[in-house]
């Protein structure tokens, strides 16, 4: 680009051009709903066959996997806040939605250990939606969207079951809002990565 | 009137610059260099002459033990980025 003087047309067309680099970049999150879903999704499954077929009264081990998920996305973040060149609003405002997110998560499992688990996965599927339905405003990426429209709706039916069914539905929950629309949101990504 | 343009980002690589950050937190000089086809010396005097102008705040650091840029633009900056497309605006209509 060369230092001259020009007109007010190319004034514009420069301002334009500049602002449509940085506009409707769908930032690559799929990492964390990949993994988190299927992480969820392997756990809930697994709770599901230790406790209904299996009778174990150790059913809830299976969700130690989460702390792999933990230690994944620890370095994964280290990773890629390195690589990243570039901090939008959007960046920003979603980092704070899912500090947000992982706080209430963490306090969820301080809460349900001293008051009973039996209805813990209603609300795990309403925080899936929260985030989700934000996350798919924001990048205007409508699979999350409808993603947190079916767990709220998951939610909403968990409450007239008991707990065994309550899994699957978090299972289903999980699928939904995370696993389905985390594939569509990598490729989305890896076309627009395809396409610069 | 024309002549009422922000000399400051009346400039090609200035205005490209301001307009990469406007809709960005912040940015390193990288992205700036790869989004605006510059080399890394005019970049460097164009980055130079809006942070003197107030209107970017720049910090350096190393990441990896490579020195880092990082770009932002102030509140005054944002000011005069809107005052300049605001003249840009009213100086295209009065010609229409």
């Amino acid at each position: 680009m060369q230092e001259e003087t020009f007109s007010p047309e190319e004034s514009l067309q420069v301002i334009q051009t500049m602002i449509e680099k940085t506009k409707g970049k769908v930032v690559d999150n799929s990492f964390y709903f990949l993994l988190w879903g299927w992480l969820v999704f392997v756990a809930s499954i697994g709770q599901f066959v230790l406790k209904v077929i299996v009778h174990t009264p150790y059913h809830y081990v299976v969700w130690n996997l989460m702390f792999v998920g933990i230690i994944f996305s620890v370095i994964y973040s280290v990773r890629t806040k390195r690589k990243r060149i570039v901090k939008t609003y959007v960046d920003e405002s979603l980092d704070y939605l899912w500090i947000a997110i992982v706080a209430s998560y963490v306090l969820f499992g301080f809460a349900f250990a001293r008051m009973g688990w039996q209805n813990c996965y209603t609300f795990y599927m309403l925080l899936y939606a929260v985030g989700c339905f934000v996350t798919g405003r924001v990048l205007k990426f409508s699979p999350l969207v409808w993603g947190a429209i079916a767990s709220w709706v998951l939610a909403l039916i968990s409450t007239f079951l008991p707990f065994d069914y309550n899994i699957l539905l978090c299972a289903l929950a999980i699928l939904v809002s995370y696993i389905i629309p985390g594939y569509l949101l990598r490729n989305q990504c890896r076309k627009q990565a395809s396409n610069v | 009137m024309f002549k009422d343009l922000d000399p400051i980002l009346h400039s090609q690589l200035r205005l490209a610059i301001m307009s990469l950050l406007i809709s960005v937190k912040e940015a390193e000089f990288n992205y700036l260099k790869d989004n605006t086809n510059a080399t890394a010396g005019n970049l460097s005097v164009q980055i130079t002459k809006l942070k003197e102008a107030g209107y970017l705040e720049v910090t350096k650091n190393f990441k990896d033990n490579y020195p880092q840029t990082i770009c932002k633009i102030t509140p005054k900056g944002r000011d005069a980025f809107d005052e300049y497309v605001k003249s840009l605006q009213s100086y295209l209509k009065s010609r229409k």
